[in-house]
């Protein structure tokens, strides 16, 4: 038991350390690009879906999720674009509430 | 000591690659092995929806003796969603076969089902959870079960990153003769995978592996 214990600690103490943290790849927008407030997004779970729903939509080259600041960065193909209300239902379809939609100037 | 060989190399295998939600994403699939001191079970469901799944659940209950085979169907009853938090009620329900052919039983097959409801509420530091369930299998066993779970996460990852939480959680199954266990786990959570390994005060081994895309 002391064993596990100590292998379990030492575990934590390995991956506790956030040292494999992602590179940001945040997204350079540009006009008409979507940036979303987004309630809900708690977890790597909640992004996923929320990149594999947008990844489906034609409209859409690129997205990122923040999930410090709660707000998913939408990137839109060339003359391309998703309304704000097709944007509300494809966030609250995969079971997450919009706060606001902003648009790059 | 074996099952905790299994399980440091069951981890070495998976790692590095965490919340076990029973509904994912519409279009999401999820593959969901559990194994702690009272059963091992499998559960592999579909999500047309993001407040319903439908899927195959296995279960293995070794002292009680006999296997589940059923189709689960799990309703995500309702969702808070905050700025900083979320919270979820989950109502998880299955109807199948159970069988048993060892010690007081002789190739007994029975229509089984179950049902319960879940509930958690998290955020990016601390999550709390509450299920139960009661499960019918008729001839063989009927039996209520419900368990809660705290949690904390030492640091706040990023999308992308190693996530890592120590959770405590209680189990109490009201007819066993040792009617609660403690159990201190930890859970890794990167990208489309959740591991959580931990041993209860009885030194069973927990072992859980959730794999989601």
């Amino acid at each position: 038991m002391k064993k596990l214990i100590l292998i379990l600690t030492v575990l934590v103490l390995s991956f506790s350390v956030p040292a494999y943290a992602a590179p940001d790849d945040g997204l350079a927008l540009k006009s008409g690009d979507a940036k979303v407030a987004v309630n809900g997004l708690v977890c790597d779970f909640c992004a996923r879906a929320l990149e594999k729903v947008f990844g489906k939509q034609e409209e859409v080259n690129a997205i990122n999720v923040d999930l410090d600041t709660k707000i998913i960065s939408v990137s839109f193909n060339e003359g391309q674009n998703l309304d704000d209300d097709t944007i509300t239902n494809l966030i609250t379809d995969s079971g997450y509430n919009v706060e606001s939609i902003d648009r790059v100037e | 000591m074996r099952y905790v060989i299994l399980a440091l190399l069951g981890m070495g295998l998976f790692i590095p690659n965490a919340h076990a939600r029973p509904v994912s994403y519409p279009g999401g699939w999820t593959f969901m092995f559990m194994n702690d001191g009272d059963a091992n079970s499998a559960h592999i469901h579909y999500s047309p929806t993001a407040d319903m799944s439908v899927g195959y659940k296995f279960e293995n209950w070794r002292d009680k003796e006999f296997t589940l085979n059923a189709l689960q169907v799990n309703n995500l009853l309702k969702r808070w969603n905050k700025k900083h938090s979320q919270a979820n009620l989950y109502l998880k329900s299955g109807i199948g076969i159970a069988h048993s052919d060892r010690d007081d039983f002789d190739s007994e097959t029975s229509p089984a089902g179950f049902t319960g409801i879940a509930t958690d509420w998290e955020n990016r530091r601390f999550f709390v959870s509450y299920e139960n369930r009661y499960t019918e299998a008729g001839k063989i066993d009927d039996f209520f079960k419900q368990s809660a779970r705290v949690g904390w996460a030492p640091y706040e990852g990023d999308y992308g990153d190693l996530h890592t939480w120590m959770m405590l959680q209680v189990d109490h199954s009201p007819e066993s003769d040792d009617n609660f266990t403690v159990t201190p786990l930890v859970r890794f959570f990167k990208d489309v995978h959740l591991l959580e390994a931990g041993m209860n005060n009885n030194g069973e081994v927990l072992f859980n592996y959730v794999l989601r895309y």
